[in-house]
């Protein structure tokens, strides 16, 4: 049999559902994790995930619907056709979710329920309680654990990715570290799959789990792969503020009801429930008739931010508004809503079911990532659509390939060869502002859909006239020996006595992330990143002189984080220099000084290049696919509203 | 269904007591943090003390990262940083799991002022001490996927193409289930069992108690249409040694599961169905 | 080691045996056995039996007398109690020793009970043995007073090894007094709480709500064998031992005719009903 080998980096339902795509197919794969993979982020998705189903279908939502609000929500961005095969593809990826047995929530018949989700008229999200992506990530982490046990899948588990073999202009394996033992190592591979997730530990705080630093995709930018839409994050309009992380109060407390409100008189000492209807602004409905609490979350977040930061409305004066389920029956609440409230109750003691939360944006997932191709499928609505021998179309949704051409050996694939980002890592899908409920479904398909592409790369492409385990091992040990040496130099530093303030790894790891969130996050204005950008240099000359506070040999943690910071602050780089470069607002990016959508110049994709000699970034603005649907204003039928509040002399330029 | 109004007497002993030293705690107070370190597997254990500044809603994570940011013991002496293990941060992962206070549970839940509400108190941590130690607070949970894997915890399905949709469910099965389902495979469960116990010989692993969890998670997919495919393998795996029969009835795994599953529930399904597998086995032979 | 493959080979079968045995025969015995002793008291209530002097000793005389006019005892004994309770102590050792209690940390009630179900095995084990060789096979070198019980004076010689011989008690008898309560006090508490676990094991009970409601069927029996069991030691380690001699010789000489005893089994040191 063949010798061929696949490496899946991260564990996260991108992961683990191409480790099951490419072992399905017969290719054994190596899949590394920071964690054991069930415990990866995945686990934190609450709300729900997308899919067109039947009952929606029927009250005239379809594939085509789905993939219209995905391109309108991500304010026109994402190359259009991948999306559209997303869609498509949606039902068929719960299908097989069902049939692994998830537990989705059931109507009285017994089949999956419904619930309503931001940016969408029709209820199309499909949930298991209120940990859905819980749900999903143990789902697939047993099906992978049933091939591990069929010797298809091997893990390594508590592995860290440092930096990817390139050579011969095609990936070829990886070198990573056992982050117990310390060893490093190369791997071989004919093809590498990047799932590594997100970057919200750059901005410090975030919704994000501890493990989300970016590093191993900060690792691929560094060593020459192209970084798409940095600027793209997203802010998740309601989080509970705390002193460790900001935790998600998922879109679904909306969904299922939930209000965001304020008092009508600033810092209004009276408890909530003393406040009457008449005195309570709820600035999203009265803003947003149409859509009212489930606008979209870049909305969602500007219109929280303007109503604290700008307008001093804020809860007590303070950053923070109330979302309040309050006028909802308990027992129901429970029951759709359990593990979110209970999340609220744990980490702030207050029952949201008698008291209104009380959250403010954070951080939550980055729409940008690691730059991706695909192959355009057959769909053009330019042409007649092809038929089928029988003469008569095939219904669109159904159909495969409309979207991307299945199994072209680059979907998804970096411009490195044979390197592939899936899920959140890649940029692809989500364009400006990802929707809610629908990033569960872009991992998962990335690893049923372009998994195929993987195993046709390894076996029609160069690894199959030169795989990765008949090339010198020379290859493979330079970029160990280069490994070896970055961790030598970083744990040399602890004999050189403590660090202090200026070159503590936790301190400067800080500093990134406070700056970050105050200069690239909801608003972000020309001056305000240049000052960031000094920052940033500032941050990477103390970098360079950091001191480490351990020098064991053996399960070393602080030197893990400490070479993770120096790969953020790259991200962090091009995450800057993408806002600045995007002289627009659009999506999640917002800026006043241009607070209009320029499609004429920028709808088009930021491409983040690494100068490995200068260690510079660059942003290029490169034109997308934009076939399939024309852009159009993105209000959300937005209608102008007084709070009826006194507005502060000072009202800030954002409105 | 896990609410406050709906916690079970010994959960809702527990957080009674958490808010009322809630509603006392001081916030900016001092507090000691001691905890048991292990430079890594056969290093010696020793103690030590941290003193950090609480502010409210801080919790173990919030000190373990103050330490991490100023490794000084309380007695002004340097030390490295401590090593923990964790993840989401929102007890979802599982991750973070430690003894606090010498009962076992997630870390990041774990909020100073329910447990530490005074000026000058001290909190302990110790890593759980039924697994390896691989460094300070951080444990080897291998064995504890290893033996989801003796209870084949999967459902059997055809291949991961769409093959129409799952089986239907009641809402009452599926509330069932999903309970049951988030186990995040922490390990409360196993740390708080009498009958189980470190075992550092990889080849006996698959003899020795398998855990509440497992036994949970056979009972989960035993309930799925699909699922109960592999009921017979996953009941003979529970009938061999180590299986339920090791099970001691001590009940504490429930009483920890921070999750709220009914775990000891699940050991009387599975112990009725190993039952009447047996009865069945012994008259038809299969 | 072949042992140890033995064991699990046969793991599921060896378990559930272990638990049937606790129940039956031991557990039925248990229960038996305990009504038979605890005859001392509830017999004074039996008022066609006080003619003979003390109705307790009459009564207790006349069931030890029932059960040795069982045909084939020593079978009984040998493959109904003897072999049944040395497989379940060896098994229930063996099994124990996989635990390692924890209550200082959990001190949860069911917690308890694990932990006290362990001891009261191992002090349970040491005390049949006790009372077994005692009173059975005759080992009164470990009798304060040295008393060899015997079941045609079945009240009399158990008061006396009770109280240390036939003066009242003295404070050897308080020590053997003492360790019979402590003793059948476990027994009855690893019955009854085995009852409890073994609902769960076999899978009677699943529901918690279940639990708790043959947890509550199950302290019921607990008391009423406590009761029972009390009442036999604290009956007989009060009992007059001259007064019920002279009861004990008034049925042999009296109305009542001499006990049947069973082929094979040698006179006056046979009984698994009485004292045991």
């Amino acid at each position: 049999m063949s010798q061929h080998r696949v490496i899946v980096v991260g564990g996260g339902l991108a992961g683990l559902a191409a480790s099951v795509r490419v072992a399905e197919a017969g290719l054994p794969v190596d899949l590394f994790s920071l964690v054991p993979v069930k415990r990866s982020h995945s686990v934190c998705a609450q709300g729900g995930i997308n899919a067109c189903n039947e009952v929606a279908r029927q009250q005239g939502y379809s594939e085509y619907e789905h993939f219209d609000e995905t391109i309108y929500g991500g304010d026109f961005l994402a190359d259009q056709h991948p999306v559209l095969e997303m869609a498509n593809w949606a039902p068929k990826i719960i299908d097989l979710l069902d049939r692994m047995g998830v537990p989705f929530n059931r109507t009285a018949e017994g089949k999956r329920d419904l619930r309503l989700f931001g940016g969408s008229l029709f209820k199309r999200t499909h949930f298991a309680g209120a940990t859905t992506g819980q749900q999903l990530i143990y789902a697939l982490d047993e099906q992978t654990r049933r091939y591990e046990s069929e010797g298809k899948v091997t893990k390594y588990e508590y592995w860290e990715f440092l930096w990817p073999i390139i050579e011969e202009g095609r990936c070829v394996g990886i070198v990573a570290q056992d982050m117990r033992t310390m060893q490093v190592r190369a791997f071989r591979a004919d093809a590498v799959i990047m799932a590594t997730g997100g970057c919200g530990l750059v901005f410090g705080k975030s919704t994000n789990s501890i493990i989300c630093n970016g590093a191993a995709a900060a690792r691929c930018y560094q060593a020459g792969v192209w970084y798409g839409n940095p600027e793209m994050i997203q802010v998740h309009p309601t989080a509970i503020p705390g002193a460790d992380k900001l935790r998600l109060m998922s879109e679904s407390a909306r969904g299922e009801g939930g209000r965001v409100w304020v008092p009508r008189k600033p810092g209004d000492t009276r408890a909530p429930r003393d406040i009457p209807e008449a005195e309570r602004f709820y600035f999203l409905e009265e803003k947003y008739p149409a859509y009212g609490n489930i606008v979209p979350r870049d909305i969602a977040t500007r219109e929280i931010f303007d109503i604290c930061v700008n307008q001093g409305m804020g809860v007590s004066g303070e950053n923070q508004v109330y979302l309040d389920l309050t006028h909802k029956d308990p027992e129901y609440l429970t029951k759709k809503l359990g593990g979110i409230l209970e999340i609220y109750e744990k980490f702030v003691g207050v029952d949201p079911r008698h008291e209104p939360m009380k959250i403010f944006p954070a951080v939550h997932y980055s729409m940008g990532g690691l730059w991706t191709q695909f192959t355009k499928g057959s769909y053009n609505p330019a042409e007649p659509r092809p038929k089928h021998k029988s003469g008569s179309p095939a219904p669109l949704g159904a159909e495969v390939g409309l979207g991307m051409q299945l199994g072209a050996i680059n979907n998804m694939m970096t411009n490195v060869k044979g390197l592939y980002a899936f899920g959140e890592v890649n940029f692809a899908y989500h364009g400006a502002n990802r929707l809610g409920a629908n990033a569960l479904l872009s991992c998962i398909f990335d690893g049923l859909f372009c998994g195929v592409s993987v195993v046709n790369y390894v076996r029609n492409d160069a690894p199959s006239k030169n795989p990765a385990s008949d090339m010198p091992a020379s290859a493979f040990d330079r970029v160990v020996e280069q490994e070896n040496q970055k961790g030598q130099r970083l744990l040399a530093t602890v004999g050189q006595g403590s660090a202090d303030a200026a070159t503590n790894p936790y301190i400067i790891g800080k500093e990134l992330g406070d700056e970050m969130t105050a200069a690239c996050t909801v608003v972000r204005t020309e001056p305000r990143l240049e000052q960031c950008l000094k920052k940033l240099g500032e941050l990477k000359d103390r970098y360079a002189r950091v001191r480490l506070p351990d020098d064991a040999p053996w399960s070393n943690q602080s030197f893990t984080y400490a070479r993770a910071v120096g790969d953020m602050l790259a991200i962090a780089d091009a995450v800057a220099l993408g806002s600045k470069g995007r002289k627009e607002s659009r999506g999640a990016h917002y800026r006043p000084d241009f607070p209009d959508r320029d499609d004429a110049n920028f709808m088009k994709s930021s491409v983040a290049r690494f100068d490995a000699a200068t260690r510079s970034t660059t942003v290029a603005f490169e034109p997308i696919d934009a076939s399939l649907i024309l852009p159009t204003a993105r209000t959300y039928g937005k209608k102008d509203v007084d709070s009826g509040a006194k507005k502060p002399a000072m009202a800030g330029a954002a409105s | 269904m896990t609410t406050a109004t709906h916690l079970p007497p010994h959960a809702a002993e527990a957080a009674r007591i958490a808010a009322a030293n809630r509603a006392r705690a001081v916030p900016g107070r001092k507090v000691y943090v001691k905890v048991l370190r292990c430079d890594g597997p056969g290093k010696p254990s020793r103690w030590e003390t941290f003193q950090v500044t609480v502010e409210r809603g801080s919790n173990v994570i919030s000190m373990l990262q103050q330490i991490a940011a100023s490794p000084v013991t309380a007695d002004g002496r340097k030390t490295t940083p401590v090593v923990w293990d964790s993840g989401c941060l929102e007890e979802v992962c599982g991750a973070c799991t430690m003894v606090i206070n010498g009962k076992v549970r997630q870390s990041c839940s774990c909020l100073i002022d329910d447990y530490a509400p005074a000026e000058g108190d001290t909190i302990t941590l110790e890593p759980m001490s039924k697994f390896p130690v691989v460094r300070d607070l951080w444990v080897d949970r291998s064995r504890l996927f290893h033996n989801l894997k003796r209870v084949k915890a999967w459902v059997p399905i055809d291949g991961t193409y769409s093959l129409g949709s799952g089986p239907t469910e009641s809402p009452e099965s599926q509330e069932q289930r999903y309970v049951m389902s988030t186990c995040m495979s922490c390990g409360c469960c196993l740390e708080a069992c009498p009958q189980f116990n470190i075992e550092p010989d990889q080849s006996a692993w698959d003899t020795s108690f398998v855990g509440a969890h497992a036994i949970n998670q056979a009972r989960l997919f035993n309930e799925h249409e699909t699922g109960k495919r592999l009921k017979a393998e996953r009941l003979d795996a529970l009938m061999s040694a180590g299986g339920i029969n090791d099970c001691g009835n001590a009940q504490n795994c429930a009483k920890v599961c921070p999750k709220l599953i009914p775990l000891t529930e699940s050991i009387g399904v599975i112990g009725r169905a190993v039952t009447i597998r047996a009865v069945a086995k012994f008259f038809s032979g299969r | 080691m072949a042992s140890t493959l033995l064991l699990e080979r046969h793991h599921f079968l060896l378990r559930r045996l272990h638990s049937l045995t606790g129940i039956a025969p031991i557990g039925v015995f248990l229960c038996v056995h305990l009504l038979t002793n605890a005859s001392i008291v509830w017999g004074l209530l039996n008022k066609s039996k006080a003619e003979h002097g003390h109705a307790g000793v009459a009564t207790f005389q006349h069931e030890v007398d029932f059960i040795h006019s069982l045909p084939f005892l020593i079978i009984i004994e040998v493959f109904g109690l003897w072999l049944p309770i040395a497989f379940h102590s060896i098994l229930g050792i063996y099994y124990a020793r996989s635990g390692r209690a924890n209550t200082s940390r959990y001190a949860y009630q069911a917690n308890w009970r694990y932990t006290l179900q362990r001891i009261s095995g191992y002090v349970g084990v040491l005390f049949v043995f006790y009372h077994v060789a005692t009173l059975r096979w005759g080992w009164t070198f470990l009798v304060p007073g040295g008393t060899k019980w015997s079941a045609e004076a079945a009240a009399s010689t158990m008061a006396m090894v009770l109280q240390g011989g036939d003066t009242g008690l003295t404070a050897a008898g308080v020590v053997v007094s003492l360790a019979y309560m402590i003793g059948v006090s476990l027994l009855v508490f690893h019955l009854a709480n085995g009852l409890w676990t073994a609902a769960i094991t076999w899978g009677l009970t699943i529901s918690v709500a279940a639990q708790k409601r043959w947890g509550q069927v199950c302290a019921a029996l607990g008391v009423g064998l406590m009761l029972l069991a009390w009442s036999a030691v604290i009956g007989f380690a009060t009992l007059d031992v001259k007064e019920a001699r002279g009861t004990e010789q008034m049925l042999r000489s009296g109305h009542a005719p001499p006990p049947q005893v069973a082929e094979g089994a040698p006179t006056g040191t046979t009984s698994i009903g009485g004292g045991h």
